[in-house]
């Protein structure tokens, strides 16, 4: 196996043109426990650690947050929980402390695993994977990114360099089921965030289909009954009922399967229940916060 | 006669090994660092049943660093063993010896072993190595199997269970689940082993030196004199290095094969298949009552898996014989041959999986009859052994009902299910009653007094993780009138007095007592001699009067010209004691259950105990503190997950299988009841290691009822089997 070490992004781009089928390894937390179950051998990794600007972020003037694909998410939960509220919530529960020191959101979608802890909030920022290559640069929406089990819209020669995440315009919440309270996989997990200057709510599930994805048609749902009831000009509750609805739309939106770490009836249900209580959460958060401004 | 010292048993003393184990300079088994070091890798059957039918391992031969490739052709060697744990079966659980046919028996059997000069050319090189099999369906599921009487085991009947039946007022019937559990101690099985002509040095992670030595001795035909096996420090064992198993006889064979020390390590996943797991069970149980909640009769049929060829019984009834005044029981116990690896025992064998049920089913009883659980169970409280007639040694589980639920806060009025509720959160609360039967073995010690002023103290036992080192310290530092920092301890060495394995809660109730008589024996002859002597200071004097301690020992030895003096002492627990020696317990616990997503999060425990003497409440403490959380693991998460059709282990890792974390961890309370046990021995100390799992899990999932209505009998009390038993519901 070789062990390719580029010390800038454009060396790195050029070996991987050069080795397209080597793996780039940055924490290493999902690589290197695939490489010690022999799960996966490739012929090469190439390690992306010399890179100092994939650990850097940068602030657009549209308020974009431009996240090297290396931040480990411990420093998302440290240093961006304002502007990326759902991501560091879904930050704090991957792994173990050592594990969210190298573990990093490029990583995640590197790795394409439907049940990446990053993937739900990303799909309800909507957020923008930078991809690059020799060939140039191309920003790839987050809905178009994830296209199997493991697999994603990465052209082989192609790295990436960064994630474009809009920043937090209205609360946001991620919910997760396991069977402990730290270190766990997700049975499944979920998403939500409200934007509300484009009056709109997106949605991200995790572990409960081939790949994340959003519920669109409970987006709809909740997009129209906000707007139909003028609930984003009065400000007022959230009846129960619509939340619920919401719930069995998301749980709709799901294609679990079977499998050691629960049903897929339990994941459907699962997600019912995170879905109305994430989305009544962040409702009365931007009732209270609507009534602070105001 | 005095000592110069203030007692040491009962003080909370830290741990003697603790410094050296957080700074990382312990040597274990796989530190020991040896000229000319090989390494030896384990190849693993991929298929659960069948026929090796061809085995590729020229590549492997070639490949850079190899010394050896040894495949399953019997070529190695290895000798018969009788495994002390099941005397017919060997360590392979089927009389076979390891490598010495082509016949799979489970997934991940050991197949081939490569020898090289380094792990990571040992590791490529078994990767080389290509296998083709014939393969057969195994049999995998308890459900699929017809279960067997266990050959040599009897049903054990009390009075008569249709008799006790029939003139209850309410019975209750109930079915239980347990999945099978893998041990997974912090450090993997690991042997180094190192012949020089036929004398034979293992360094060994386990729980028995003298059983090791003799499996090996028996294996390689040499005398037991010839084998040293060292074990000064285990990463804990938890039953998973409490017998001799395939790869301990394999590392010795693959030394002898290339002529240098070699050491085996087993990896993760293949702890999972090479040492052990306790056993998946089925228990129903059916209890009579009375209306007053005195029991009429007590059934309890529990069938556990084993291997095709091991007859290993997961005891689930052991403790429903004698926890309950009860006129009629019955116990019955059946085994299933499935294809796997022998089962073997797991911390708290069998009354782990066996309290679960039966601590459960006095539950539900309670719940029929509108009962107080604490009630119920003190009306069925056994002032003598029910099973024998014999005395209890010593017994306070009465006491350990009434200060753990006081500590608790128990209310015996707030038993009805799904009451409590905080927002979405059911909270519910359990208890549970715990016992822990004493097994005695015999031990000796050795004892050394020296004229610098130290003593050395030595026993063939050891420390995995218990405090060993420790609380054998304090023992022999009252009786010697040493502070224990002047006294060190040596363990876990063939040529130390042998003792039984540190199994069974064991090692302080039965290796103490043997170091005190070893102590107390260098101490009487050093002195006896100084009175007989008249060229002593203490000559005539009364060996009562003289205070005795360092300045004592450092003048008389030098005095005499002797570095040091020693002795032997022997324990030798009485086998038909006229008494019944158990620990006792109560756990209760409080949990919160989501009402919508089914998780349970256990807020807090309280756990009181009756081990007889303490003698270091800091680390019987944390016995017992690990004691419950494993039993906390037991009730949410543990589970081996089995393919059902090809027999592998689906999840063979930590990542997969859950352990707790800290954050699954509430408030633990340990108290400790009772007194001193007149009747084990004069040190009066009965086993703590174990007793903390028995009962917890039944206590947990007790609560999870009382918190929302659902009795959940099959283990792990997963969120998807407590939204599955709910009619709460989204």
């Amino acid at each position: 196996m070789e062990f390719l070490r580029p010390a800038t992004w454009e060396e790195a781009l050029a070996v991987k043109a050069q080795h397209p089928s080597a793996v780039p390894i940055a924490g290493g937390t999902d690589v290197m426990v695939d490489l010690n179950f022999d799960r996966h051998r490739p012929d090469a990794l190439l390690d992306l650690n010399r890179i100092h600007e994939l650990h850097t972020w940068q602030i657009a003037d549209d308020d974009t947050v431009r996240l090297g694909a290396s931040v480990p998410y411990s420093k998302i939960i440290d240093a961006l929980p304002d502007r990326l509220p759902g991501l560091a919530l879904g930050a704090r529960t991957v792994g173990s402390p050592q594990i969210r020191n190298r573990g990093s959101v490029g990583g995640n979608l590197g790795g394409a695993s439907p049940a990446g802890d990053a993937h739900p909030p990303l799909l309800a920022s909507g957020a923008t994977v930078e991809a690059a290559s020799v060939r140039g640069t191309r920003l790839i929406p987050i809905d178009d990114f994830y296209l199997g089990v493991k697999r994603n819209a990465l052209e082989p020669d192609e790295l990436i360099r960064a994630i474009h995440i809009p920043s937090a315009t209205g609360p946001q919440q991620f919910a997760k089921v396991g069977t402990r309270n730290a270190m766990v996989i997700a049975v499944c997990s979920f998403a939500v965030a409200l934007h509300p200057r484009a009056r709109d709510v997106r949605t991200g599930i995790g572990s409960a289909a081939p790949t994340p994805r959003r519920a669109s048609e409970a987006e709809a749902f909740i997009r129209a009954e906000l707007d139909d009831t003028g609930l984003w000009t009065s400000a007022g509750e959230l009846p129960l009922s619509t939340a619920k609805r919401f719930g069995e739309l998301v749980a709709r939106a799901a294609a679990p399967i079977d499998d050691v770490r629960g049903s897929a009836a339990y994941r459907r249900h699962a997600l019912a229940v995170m879905a109305r209580r994430t989305l009544l959460w962040t409702w009365n958060d931007h009732r209270a916060t609507g009534r602070a401004a105001a | 006669m005095s000592p110069q010292t203030t007692p040491w048993i009962g003080a909370a003393a830290a741990r003697v090994d603790g410094p050296v184990k957080v700074t990382g300079t312990a040597i274990y088994t796989g530190d020991v660092a040896l000229p000319e070091l090989a390494h030896a890798v384990l190849v693993q059957s991929t298929i659960a049943k069948g026929r090796i039918t061809d085995m590729d391992i020229a590549a492997a031969e070639t490949a850079p660093g190899v010394l050896a490739v040894c495949t399953s052709d019997g070529s190695l060697g290895i000798g018969r063993v009788a495994s002390y744990y099941s005397a017919d079966n060997g360590p392979m659980g089927d009389g076979r010896t390891p490598l010495s046919d082509a016949v799979i028996h489970h997934h991940g059997q050991h197949i081939a072993m490569v020898v090289a000069q380094t792990l990571e050319e040992a590791v490529a090189g078994a990767e080389r190595i290509r296998t083709r099999y014939r393969h057969q369906s195994p049999l995998v599921r308890i459900e699929d199997a017809i279960p067997q009487t266990p050959p040599g085991r009897e049903d054990i009947v009390r009075g008569d269970l249709t008799t006790g039946l029939a003139v209850a007022d309410v019975t209750v019937e109930a079915y239980y689940e347990t999945p099978p559990q893998h041990m997974n101690p912090m450090e993997p099985c690991t042997t180094t082993a190192h012949w020089v002509g036929d004398r034979l040095t293992v360094y060994d992670s386990t729980q028995y030196v003298s059983g090791v030595r003799d499996a090996l001795a028996s294996a390689f035909g040499v005398p037991p004199a010839n084998v040293r096996v060292l074990s000064g420090f285990v990463g804990g064992g938890f039953g998973s290095k409490g017998t001799v198993w395939p790869h301990v006889l394999l590392a010795a064979a693959a030394a002898r094969l290339v002529d240098r020390p070699v050491r085996l390590a087993l990896t993760r996943p293949q702890m999972f298949t090479s040492c052990g797991t306790r056993p998946a069970t089925r228990q129903r149980i059916v209890l009579g009552a009375h209306r007053d909640g005195r029991l009429t009769a007590i059934g309890h049929d529990g069938t556990s898996a084993t291997s095709p060829g091991e007859n290993v019984v997961e005891s689930t009834g052991g403790l429903t014989s004698i926890l309950y005044a009860c006129p009629n029981v019955t116990i019955r116990q059946r085994i299933v041959r499935l294809d796997m690896q022998a089962p073997t025992f797991q911390r708290a064998p069998g009354r782990a999986p066996g309290s679960f049920a039966l601590e459960s089913a006095l539950d539900e009883l309670a719940h029929e009859l509108r009962m107080d659980p604490v009630e119920l169970r003190l009306r069925n409280h056994a002032d003598a052994d029910p099973s024998s007639g014999r005395p209890w040694s010593g017994k306070h589980l009465r006491e350990c009902y009434r200060v753990g639920a006081e500590r608790f806060g128990w209310d015996p009025a707030d038993r009805t299910p799904g009451t409590r509720r905080e927002g979405d959160v059911l909270i519910g609360t359990g208890m549970a009653s715990a016992t822990h039967e004493m097994d005695p073995g015999p031990a000796a010690a050795y004892a050394e007094l020296r004229v610098d002023g130290t003593a050395v103290i030595g026993v063939a036992s050891h420390d995995i993780g218990t405090g060993t080192y420790t609380v054998l310290g304090q023992i022999a530092a009252d009786v010697l009138g040493l502070p224990p920092e002047r006294i060190i301890v040596r363990l876990g060495d063939t040529d130390l007095p042998e003792a039984p394995p540190s199994i069974g809660s064991q090692t302080v109730a039965y290796v103490g007592p043997a170091i005190r008589r070893a102590c107390e024996a260098v101490r009487d002859d050093l002195l006896a001699a100084a009175v007989a002597d008249p060229e002593s200071p203490l000559y005539r004097r009364e060996i009562g009067a003289i205070e005795f301690g360092p300045r004592t020992y450092v003048a008389e030895l030098a005095r005499i010209g002797e570095p040091s003096v020693s002795a032997v002492g022997h324990h030798h627990p009485d086998a038909n004691s006229r008494y019944a020696v158990h620990s006792f317990g109560a756990h209760f616990a409080e949990v919160a259950v989501d009402a919508l997503t089914g998780t349970v999060r256990v807020r807090r425990m309280v756990g009181a105990f009756d081990v007889g003497r303490v003698i270091n409440p800091r680390t019987a403490r944390s016995q017992l503190l690990g004691g419950m959380t494993f039993g906390l693991a037991q009730a949410l998460m543990e589970a081996t997950v089995i393919d059902p059709r090809r027999g592998h282990v689906v999840e063979p890792h930590l990542a997969g299988y859950h352990l707790p974390v800290n954050a699954d961890i509430g408030t633990l309370d340990v108290l400790f009841v009772g007194e001193p046990d007149p009747h084990i021995s004069d040190l009066g100390a009965r086993g703590a290691g174990e007793i903390g799992v028995v009962g917890a899990a039944a206590a947990i999932a007790n609560a999870v009822f009382h918190a929302t209505g659902v009795r959940v009998r099959t283990l792990p009390i997963t969120p998807d089997r407590v939204v599955a038993g709910s009619a709460v519901g989204g």
